[in-house]
Formats: C-alpha cells, sequence, structure tokens
C-alpha cells in the first residue's frame, strides 16, 4: 500500500511535467498544425539559458527560470519567423515541414553541445526539502513541478478565455480557415503561439535542470512525450494534454506496480494504446 | 567545398591504393579510434579522445615511436549505434589503413569484431566490459577490469558490511544486466537476498519509480549498477528522497560528482584503482597534463585510453623488433604476450590474461569531503 | 574499395526500408512509426534462424518476412480504425514494445546481449563474407524489392491507395475494400523492411535492440519525404543522398573533438536546405495514367439497362438523443429521377447514407432487387450497383482528373495484387481499355480537356462535374446524387441537367437531393419531402410545392 501511495504521487509528478511538454507542445501544434520536432531542442535551449545564468553568472535561481523563458520565447519566435514561415508560404505539405524541423532539432542540439560541451550541467540549487504525504516522499523540486502546472493551467485559462489573443488563439485551433476569414492575423498569431508554447516549455526544462541536470539531447524525450500526450489527450484539446500527460504519467508509474521496471514504457504505450482503441479520438476530442 | 571536392576524388582515385601492404615502415603510425562523439553518451568520447590525445602529442613530442611519429584518427559510433560502428570501421581501413583500433561501447565493438578479425586490426577497449565482449575478436584486448568482476567486489564489500537485503538498481543493457546475473549467486550464497531488482534504461533521467520500489523493499544497502551519469543522478535521488541505507556502486565520475553533490557524500564505490598521486609518478604527470590541457581532473576512462596509446607504442616498438610485416594483428598481439605485463598509468603495472583482459588492481572508494578517498584494495575472483 | 562498397550495401537496405515506408505513408498516407520495429523483426528472425536452425539462405529470409507480414498485419489491425495522427501512437506503441521484447525475451533473442556470430550467407559455396562479396546481392534483392513495390505503386491497386489517402469515405463510395487494402499494404511494407533486415542480420553478423530504434524510423522518414512522397525512385534518391551525405561529411576536416557534432549539425542544415528548395521533395507524385494513352473505343457511357426499385422500409437512426430518420420509406423507381427535398436537417443525407451502407440503421431493412443490404460495407454496396455521390465532393484532390474516374471503374483485376504480381499482361490490357473507359465518362460530362490536371486544380463547376463522372465511372444502376447541383450559375446548370436526364432515360435509377426548386421541378419526376426525419409528402414536384402546409415549411 505504501508503495501504491508513493507511486501514485510520483505518477501526479511525473503526470504534471508531461502535462506541460503536452500544454505547451499542444498549443503550437493544435494552433499552427505545425509538428514542431525541434521543440525538444529550443526546451534543452531554455535549460541551458537557465544554466548560464545561474551556474556561470551566478546570478540567483529565479534570474535564471526568466532566463529560460526568455531564451525559450524568442527561440519559439525565431524557429517560426525563419524555418516555418517560409516553408508555409511556399505551401509545404505537413510532412515536409516536419522534417524541416528536425533539421532544426539536430542543428540546434549539436550546437548546444558544441558551444557547452557535453558533461552535465547542473545548478546549485537551494537545499531540497523533503515533503511526506503519509508514507510518500516527494522533494521540493517535484513540488514545484506540481505547483507550476496549476500556475500555468490557470494563467493560460485566463488567457485563452478572457483575452482577445486567447480568443483568437482559440478560433484558429477550431478552424484556421474562419479564422482567417473573420479576420485573424494568423501569421502574428502562429508566431505569438510559438513564443507562448516555447515560453511555457521552458518551465519543466528548468525545473528538470534543477531536479536532475541537463545535457544537450535532454529535448527528443521531452517532444516524444509532449507529442504522445498530445495525441491521447486529443488533439487541439489543451484540456486532453493535460489529461494526457497525467495519464501518461500515471500509467509509467502505477503500471510498475507489480511488473518489473524493465517492462515501463512498454506497459505506458499498451494502456495508451488501448485508450485510443477505446476513444480513437482521444480522451478529449478537440478539433475533428 | 573544395575540401569536399577533393575527397570525393580522392575516394575515387582511391580504389587501388589500400593500406601499406609493404614491409617496411609507414611514414607515421596511425591509430583509429572508433568513440561517442556525437549524441547522448558524447561525454565519453570526449574524455576518451582527450586521453588519446594527450597520449599521442606527448609520445610525439619525444620523438614518436621508432622514430616515427603516431597519429589518431577519431571517429564516431553516435553514442554507441553498431552500423555506424562498422562504418567507421570501414572508413578507418580503407580510408586510413589503421591497423589498430580503440574502440569503446558494446555494440559497435561487437560489429566490428569479424571486420578486425577479417583484416588482422589490433582492437584495444578501455570503456565498460561486459562479458561477451571478452574474446569477441581474435585481437581484441581490454584495459579495464569486467563489469562483473566489479560489481562482485563490490558486493563482497557489502557482505563484509554485514548487509544481508541488497536492492538492486542498474542500467538496462548488457554491462548492466552482467552484474546483476554476476552478483546474485554470491550474494545469495553467502546468505543475503535480493529484495528489489530495477532497470534504468541508459540515458533515462527520471528513476522515481524505480527508486520508490527500492525503497518500498526495505534494503539494507542500495546497490548502483551502472555508469555515468545516471549513477550521480542516482545517487542525488535516493538521498533527496530520504534513503539513509548506504549506496555502492561501481562508478562516479566528476561528471556524476557534479550532478550528485553533496548528496554523495559516504557513497561507496569499486572502480580500477586510479588516483593520481605522488606515490605513482606517471599518474600524477598524466593527471597534470591532462588538467593543463583540458581544464579538467582526468577521468580514468580519459587515463584508460591515454595509456592504450602507450601500450601500442610499446607494442609497435616489440614488434618491429621481430623484424618483418609487423603492422596487423597477429604480430601485434604475438608481441602482446611475449611479456604481457605493461606499466600502467594507474601506477604499477597491469598483467594481460590469457582472456585478453588485463588484471587490474580494483579498489574501493569513499566520497569524502567532495574527494574520492581510496579505502583499499579488493581482490576480485 | 571497401568502404565505398560498405556504403553502397547500406545505401541498397536504406533503399528498400525508404521505397516500402512510401509506399505506406506516402501512397497510402498510412502514417506508421514502427518502420524499424519491421526491421528489427526481420533481422531478429532472420538471426535466431540461421544461427540456431542452421538453415540457408533464403530461407532465414522468408521466415523472417512472414512472421514479420504479420506484425504488420497486427499493426494494421487498429489502424482500421484510427487514423491520422492517432494511428502514430498505435504504431510507437508497437515499437516501443518490440524492443522490449527484443532486450528482455533474452532465451530467444540474447536479451541486452544481442545475438552475435550469425552465419554469413552462402551462395554457391562462396561465403559472402566482405561488402565485395555481399554488395551484388544487396543489390540485387533491393531491385527486386523496388520492383515489387513499384508494381504496387503503378497498379490500379496503388491508385486505390493514393484514392484512399485522398478521402477514405470516397474511396469507399468507389467500391474500393479500404480494410482489405490495408491489411495488404502493411503486411507489404513490414514484409520488405524484414528483408532488409534480414540482410542486415547476415551482413554486420551481430544485431542488438540499439539498431531498432525509432531513430532508425525517423531517419528512413527524412528519406522519404526529402525523396517525395508518392514517388519510389524518389525513395532511392532520398536514400542514396541521406546515407551518402554524412559520409562526404566525413572529409571535411574539422577539430576531432567538435568534429562530429559539427558534421550533425551541418547535416540538419543541408536537410533544411534542400527541402526549402524543393518544398515538395526531389521528386514529384507521378500520375499512374495518361489520357494519350487512351484507346480510340469509347463505350457508351448511357447505354440502355433495367435497373431495379431501390427500397428503404421503415428506417430508423438515431444519434445519441437526436432523431435522424424515422419510420422513413422510400421506394426509388427505376427509369426515373426522385428528389428529395426538405430543409437542412431534414435527414436526406442521413437517408442516402443508410440506403449505401455508410450507416446501419437502427431499424427498418434496405433491399435490391429482392435481397437485403443488411450489415454489407459501402463498398461491396457499391459493388451491387448502388452508389452515391458526396455533398462536399470529397474528390481525390492531389489525383488527376483522368485518375479520379479511373479508379472509381468496378471489377478492376489491378485492385488486386495476385492479378498486379502474377498475370501484370491482363492488368495492363484491362487498364488501356479502362482508359477508353475513363475518357468516355469525361466526354459524356464534358471533362475531357482537363483530363491531366490534378482535381485540386478544378473551377468549382468543374469540381462538380468531377463527382458526376466519378460516380458514373462505378457502372452503377443506382444513382444517388448529393446536392450535384448547388451553388452553380444558371448556365451552367442548363448544360448540366441533361446529363441526368439521359442518365434516367436509359434506364437507370436516379435520386437527387437538391434545394434549388427550380431543378427539382424540371429534372424530377417525382419529389420526397423529408423534414425532422419523417417523410411527410411524396407527389409531383408541382403538387408538393402547392401545398400549403409544406409550403410553410420549406417553400416560403
Amino acid at each position: 500500500m505504501d508503495l501504491v501511495l508513493q507511486l501514485l504521487v510520483n505518477g501526479l509528478v511525473n503526470g504534471s511535467h508531461y502535462a506541460l511538454l503536452g500544454l505547451s507542445f499542444g498549443l503550437i501544434f493544435g494552433t499552427t498544425r505545425i509538428t514542431h520536432f525541434a521543440y525538444g531542442s529550443l526546451y534543452a535551449l531554455s535549460a541551458y539559458a537557465c544554466w548560464w545564468v545561474t551556474a556561470k553568472l551566478g546570478l540567483p535561481l529565479v534570474a535564471g527560470f526568466a532566463a529560460g523563458i526568455a531564451a525559450g520565447a524568442a527561440a519559439g519566435l525565431l524557429s517560426y519567423g525563419l524555418l516555418y514561415r517560409p516553408f508555409e508560404r511556399a505551401g509545404s505539405p505537413p510532412l515536409v515541414i516536419l522534417i524541416a524541423s528536425l533539421g532544426l532539432f539536430i542543428v540546434v542540439e549539436n550546437a548546444i553541445g558544441i558551444v557547452f560541451g557535453t558533461d552535465t550541467k547542473v545548478v546549485p540549487s537551494p537545499p531540497a526539502s523533503l515533503f511526506l504525504v503519509g508514507p510518500a516522499a516527494f522533494t521540493s523540486v517535484q513540488l514545484a513541478q506540481l505547483g507550476a502546472l496549476v500556475v500555468i493551467v490557470l494563467g493560460l485559462w485566463l488567457f485563452l478565455s478572457q483575452t482577445r489573443f486567447g480568443r483568437a488563439v482559440r478560433a484558429q485551433t477550431d478552424n484556421p480557415e474562419m479564422a482567417t476569414i473573420i479576420g485573424i492575423d494568423t501569421v502574428r498569431l502562429s508566431a505569438l503561439v510559438f513564443a507562448l508554447g516555447s515560453a511555457i516549455a521552458a518551465v519543466p526544462a528548468c525545473l528538470i535542470l534543477v531536479k536532475d541536470g541537463g545535457t544537450a539531447y535532454m529535448g527528443f524525450l521531452a517532444v516524444f512525450m509532449g507529442f504522445v500526450a498530445v495525441v491521447v489527450g486529443g488533439i487541439g484539446s489543451l484540456r486532453g494534454a493535460v489529461a494526457g500527460g497525467y495519464a501518461l504519467g500515471l500509467v509509467e508509474s502505477l503500471g510498475l506496480w507489480k511488473i518489473p521496471s524493465e517492462w515501463q514504457s512498454t506497459i505506458a504505450f499498451v494502456v495508451l494504446f488501448m485508450v485510443l482503441l477505446f476513444r480513437p479520438q482521444g480522451l478529449f476530442a478537440g478539433r475533428q | 567545398m573544395k575540401k569536399l571536392l577533393l575527397g570525393i576524388v580522392a575516394l575515387a582515385l582511391a580504389g587501388g591504393v589500400v593500406a601499406q601492404s609493404a614491409a617496411g615502415d609507414p611514414k607515421v603510425y596511425k591509430i583509429g579510434a572508433i568513440l561517442a562523439m556525437s549524441g547522448q553518451a558524447s561525454w565519453y568520447g570526449t574524455v576518451m579522445s582527450q586521453g588519446i590525445k594527450q597520449a599521442v602529442e606527448e609520445i610525439n613530442a619525444k620523438g614518436g615511436v621508432n622514430a616515427i611519429p603516431l597519429e589518431a584518427v577519431i571517429d564516431d559510433h553516435k553514442s554507441g549505434n553498431a552500423q555506424e560502428g562498422v562504418s567507421a570501421m570501414n572508413r578507418l581501413l580503407s580510408i586510413h589503413g589503421v591497423k589498430i583500433v580503440l574502440t569503446s561501447f558494446s555494440a559497435p565493438t561487437l560489429a566490428i569484431a569479424p571486420l578486425a578479425d577479417q583484416n588482422q586490426v589490433l582492437l584495444l577497449n578501455g570503456g565498460g566490459v561486459s562479458n561477451n565482449l571478452v574474446g569477441a575478436s581474435k585481437y581484441i584486448f581490454h584495459n579495464r577490469s569486467l563489469a562483473a568482476d566489479l560489481g562482485r567486489a563490490a558486493a563482497l564489500h557489502a557482505q563484509s558490511m554485514g548487509a544481508k537485503r541488497m536492492a538492486v538498481l542498474h542500467w538496462k543493457n548488457d554491462a548492466g544486466d552482467n552484474i546483476v546475473r554476476a552478483v546474485r549467486p554470491m550474494w545469495e550464497k553467502g546468505g543475503g537476498s535480493i529484495v528489489a531488482v530495477e532497470a534504468v534504461p541508459q540515458g533515462a533521467t527520471n528513476m522515481d519509480t524505480q527508486i520508490a520500489k527500492v525503497r518500498s523493499a526495505n534494503p539494507d544497502i542500495v546497490a548502483l549498477w551502472m555508469f555515468a551519469p545516471e549513477v550521480g543522478i542516482a545517487v542525488k535521488r535516493l538521498r533527496e528522497l530520504g534513503m539513509k541505507q548506504p549506496l555502492i556502486g561501481v562508478e562516479y565520475t566528476a561528471n556524476d560528482a557534479k550532478i550528485a553533490g553533496e548528496h554523495g557524500e559516504g557513497y561507496l564505490f569499486i572502480n580500477d584503482y586510479f588516483q593520481p598521486s605522488a606515490e605513482f609518478p606517471w599518474s600524477q604527470q598524466f593527471a597534470q597534463g591532462y588538467e593543463r590541457r583540458y581544464n579538467a581532473k582526468p577521468e580514468f576512462y580519459a587515463a584508460n585510453y591515454y595509456e592504450a596509446v602507450y601500450v601500442v607504442a610499446e607494442l609497435l616498438r616489440r614488434a618491429r623488433a621481430q623484424g618483418g610485416d609487423y603492422l596487423n594483428g597477429e604480430a601485434l598481439k604475438k608481441a602482446l604476450y611475449s611479456n604481457p605485463k605493461f606499466d600502467s598509468v594507474y601506477g604499477g603495472q597491469m598483467v594481460f590474461q590469457p582472456n585478453g583482459v588485463a588484471f587490474k588492481r580494483v579498489g574501493l572508494f569513499k566520497v569524502e569531503g567532495g574527494q574520492n578517498k581510496f579505502q583499499k584494495y579488493i581482490e576480485v575472483r | 574499395m571497401d568502404y565505398i562498397l560498405h556504403v553502397l550495401v547500406m545505401v541498397a537496405l536504406f533503399a528498400i526500408l525508404a521505397t516500402s515506408f512510401n509506399l505506406l505513408i506516402g501512397y497510402s498516407g498510412l502514417f506508421a512509426l514502427s518502420h524499424a520495429a519491421f526491421f528489427g523483426i526481420g533481422a531478429y528472425a532472420t538471426a535466431i534462424v540461421a544461427l540456431k536452425l542452421g538453415l540457408p539462405f533464403p530461407i532465414p529470409l522468408l521466415m523472417g518476412l512472414a512472421v514479420t507480414a504479420v506484425a504488420g498485419v497486427v499493426v494494421a489491425l487498429p489502424a482500421l480504425r484510427i487514423s491520422g495522427d492517432y494511428l502514430v501512437i498505435v504504431s510507437l506503441a508497437l515499437q516501443v514494445i518490440v524492443i522490449a521484447v527484443m532486450l528482455n525475451w533474452t532465451g530467444l533473442t540474447g536479451g541486452t546481449d544481442g545475438i552475435r556470430g550469425i552465419p554469413r550467407i552462402q551462395i554457391l559455396g562462396a561465403s559472402l563474407d566482405t561488402a565485395a562479396k555481399f554488395l551484388p546481392l544487396a543489390v540485387i534483392v533491393a531491385a527486386l524489392c523496388y520492383w515489387g513495390s513499384w508494381r504496387v505503386g503503378a497498379s490500379p491497386f496503388g491508385r486505390a491507395l493514393k484514392a484512399m489517402r485522398e478521402n477514405e469515405a470516397a474511396a469507399q463510395a468507389a467500391g474500393k475494400n479500404i480494410v482489405a487494402m490495408k491489411l495488404a499494404v502493411f503486411a507489404i511494407a513490414a514484409a520488405l523492411a524484414s528483408v532488409a533486415g534480414s540482410l542486415y542480420a547476415q551482413y554486420v553478423t551481430f544485431i542488438s535492440a540499439d539498431s531498432f530504434t525509432l531513430e532508425l524510423t525517423i531517419y528512413v522518414l527524412a528519406m522519404v519525404i526529402l525523396g517525395g512522397t508518392g514517388n519510389l525512385a524518389g525513395s532511392l534518391v532520398g536514400a542514396a543522398l541521406l546515407v551518402v551525405l554524412p559520409e562526404l561529411l566525413k572529409f571535411v576536416d574539422l577539430p576531432p573533438d567538435i568534429a562530429d557534432k559539427l558534421r550533425q549539425l551541418f547535416y540538419g542544415v543541408l536537410l533544411i536546405v534542400m527541402l526549402r528548395l524543393r518544398p515538395q521533395g526531389l521528386l514529384p507524385e507521378s500520375a499512374s495514367a495518361h489520357h494519350y494513352l487512351a484507346p480510340a473505343v469509347r463505350p457508351r457511357v448511357d447505354r440502355p439497362i433495367a435497373a431495379a426499385a431501390l427500397e428503404g422500409r421503415g428506417l430508423e437512426k438515431r444519434f445519441g438523443g437526436i432523431v435522424a430518420v424515422s419510420k422513413l420509406d422510400l421506394a426509388l423507381a427505376p427509369g426515373r429521377i426522385t428528389g428529395l427535398i426538405g430543409p437542412n436537417g431534414a435527414g436526406k443525407t442521413t437517408a442516402f447514407n443508410l440506403l449505401t451502407g455508410f450507416i446501419e440503421p437502427d431499424a427498418g431493412e434496405v433491399a435490391y432487387r429482392g435481397r437485403l443490404l443488411k450489415g454489407l460495407k459501402p463498398h461491396r454496396i457499391v459493388r451491387l450497383g448502388i452508389a452515391r455521390s458526396f455533398q462536399d465532393l470529397k474528390l481525390f484532390t492531389r489525383l488527376t482528373v483522368l485518375e479520379n474516374v479511373l479508379v472509381a471503374l468496378p471489377r478492376q483485376r489491378g485492385d488486386h495484387l495476385a492479378y498486379v504480381y502474377f498475370t501484370p499482361w491482363a492488368v495492363a490490357s484491362e487498364e488501356r481499355a479502362n482508359l477508353g473507359r475513363a475518357m468516355a465518362i469525361l466526354e459524356f460530362v464534358g471533362l475531357q480537356q482537363r483530363a491531366a490536371e490534378p482535381a485540386a486544380d478544378l473551377s468549382y463547376a468543374e469540381e462538380k462535374l468531377l463527382a458526376v463522372a466519378r460516380l458514373l465511372a462505378t457502372d452503377a444502376e443506382v444513382l444517388l446524387f448529393d446536392e450535384p447541383l448547388s451553388g452553380l450559375a444558371p448556365n451552367t446548370l442548363r448544360e448540366m441537367q441533361p446529363i441526368f436526364r439521359r442518365l434516367a432515360d436509359s434506364g437507370r435509377t436516379l435520386a437527387i437531393i437538391e434545394h434549388n426548386l427550380d431543378v427539382i421541378r424540371e429534372l424530377c419526376d417525382t419529389a420526397v419531402f423529408l423534414d425532422e426525419g419523417r417523410k411527410l409528402a411524396q407527389d409531383t414536384p408541382e403538387r408538393l410545392m402547392q401545398d400549403p402546409v409544406l409550403a410553410e415549411r420549406y417553400f416560403k
């Protein structure tokens, strides 16, 4: 029973992490319909920006987070403007844009390795306090992961429902042709979404940097999980992305209760696959 | 662009020109190396290649071997990909005509072994050694202890500490599985029980689930059968999540120490006994040279590959003295076994056993005050 | 030199992988990321059979092929229900599971140790133990695999795959059994990938799970996209480029500690640049048929036939709480044009869907020529002679006008792979005859000038004509048109209306859903008024439109 509780706590924390990945990836994917594979390396870039400011310049961790978010937003914006927009204008099919994104992923990932070296980067972090919920333990970083999700979900929800930009985002996610017809500048909106999504992605990136350290290659798993969370949750639905992330985190954790850990990814995928078998459109059907 | 065209032309022309088949001396001794120069595990490639380069520079500064300079040709297997290893080996053989290759990582090594046999290429491995790498090729040698032996040494010490319930966190690959398989029988024979065995994929950073299961198994001691950088992450998380049991493992590089930080205090680990000190002048000289060049303390991985180059130099000297066509795996192997004792940068000498693995003393270390403090030698049987 | 020969062997293996992957994602639109798993299953099956059973070439290859084809079908089964991005997850699941099995089923696969010492291929006593000796076999096998893929792609079956990619519902409406097609293409793609895996295993003689990860699938995906989806020669080019490029980059001298990362970076840049220069991929998708090869013979499109009445009796359909259709009796008479009119949401399209098997009724039955059409899939109903068009057209936009019509022609031997492979001459001659039929249909509707244009380039009126042409191509006796004339200018209407009259006069059974009352009045012999899922009245158009109650609901 102790173990189950611990696994549940782990699952919720990891679920929060995956939910953040799903949220940020899903925001970009759902609104612009671009499979932003390079998301992974921009995620890593944000973590490195945080590390640079904290470990190299010696500024406090908060400044590092701010730097990570700023770097993420800027990188997202640049990637849209310099890479994706020209392909969009040329009318490239989505698969071509996917491979171009892969190219960018490779470029950024290796650039990070060249510039910063191949060792794991760590940041001096405040001593991690241990929290106990009954027999289940978790650290302050994990609490921060949970908290970050709550804050960001709240913020995003307010943004999408209350602001003009937010409503435009929802419109474009729903129906891009209609969005253009009613006068939304879809290009500017896509750029904004890229910036916003990448900024959000910076938060889990920096948290992982604090928790496990960062390497140039930390991005592949992130984009992979983000993508899975979005698809399982339902493309175009941000609620779905969060649900998908939690589904992933919980299954990955609780699934191992009686099953050897060798099968961790197998059990996760089998369960997700069952979900899709019964709900082929994902947990929360977003756009069709 | 010009280089590229030249490269293509060279490729085309070189169809007939293969490595020296003449029995005479080459103008330069080329030593190939296939390392993890890109990809997830590129930290290993970085430190290994640094060791190689330092050795080559030092030897050439003294006039080379047999008055012939050495040249290192470093290639990439992209963090352990077998196909890339084969391509790299083909490149080294055809374009550079190497007869000596320093290899690393299981999959590429196993994949190039047949090519080494066919072309009589000497292989030297200084990285992790799982059992199936031993004798993988007629010409393969290892200057690093078997992972299984390191694990058993650690388990031996754990037994001597009185621990009975062991929980294991291990790399899900051949090295990790080897250690698990090697340790279980001896641990159980000693009256102990293995209460948990949790696998972590190489390259994974999140082990919380595995750690949760380890915790709930209530062990006396937690064994970490894994290598950099996952060891550092494991140590850190185990301590952060409140586990107070002793931790024992088979590796702790500077990378791991950085990740684990102060949580590494008290961590015990078995390693090939590499400890630069005045007691072993070569080790100190190597360490100082390394720090000067690369602004970092040397890892034992770097030491192994540094040392491997010196072994190669010695082999070239011996083999040439025998005369004839000496630049091939067969002659070099004979030269090696003519006297299997070689100076080790660790200090003292290492002895290559008939199975090709160099016997090195293995030591128990403890992390104290942020430093790896040597405790004692452990006999590995 | 062995190095170049080794690179060529790798090109050959990746050519097999890329062309087979192209069949799956390029031709069929089935985005399944499990190709590396298929490659790996073939490799492991071959390794185990060759090593443990000592069987000679090509038995291990064939056994690996059989096992992997089954695996392909296993992935295909969920694909029958799921499509698009969701299929990605399903295929990823297979990929992950296959790797886990490779790593953990130590007894069979050697677990994390992998399998080494795989016997080399022996041919005529010679062991293929060097790149030089292996290359001829690799090239021959690659050529065979390419031919096998090309035969699929260039055949009517390949055209049907592309149609399915464009629109599954429309493909079904054109009489294609998309379930069988999906199963077949998965099996073929998986089998071909396993051939590459089999060769790989006996070339390198060592395999482990690391070689068959998602990264490999992504690598092959890049080859397919770069080369151009839907063009198999493009996949060859893509494979050659992406194998050779990194090797060429090795010749650029760079400081060793960052050399390989820099080369990777440059590779990424090149990928982007190449795609930027050719945003559709290097080689474009080619049309499978050309109008100028059509024979002069033009069979008559409106030849007289004796169709029968299509009857729907007591049809009921609910969606959740909404009643779409209730107690609906419809009898569509041959030689007549029956109109279906009524407000939006009245259930007109639902009625069509029920009559043609796109939806199952909750109650009631549909009968044709005394036979109940219960439980039949749409493509089977099309083959029985009942076909429909779609309100939103669902044209196969990336196919040409000619191909849109060709794909809908009935009883094509070329739809069956057995004929494609074993009697290609029969398929070819039938294709020629079909070209004549297709051109006849295009001439009947007046679209013959646009035969070589992609459907995406047509004007609105031309699109409506093509939808009609595609329906005619099915040679169905019962033709159900869903708003075929909506949104057309009056002169276009006047040009098109005679088409329907001629078809009805030839003995066919026609039904039209329309909102344009003039069209109804001029074309329809009888009209059915539907509202809220119920048939309120059936009469001649004049009398219906004079009914005051109906007028209140709809006509004013």
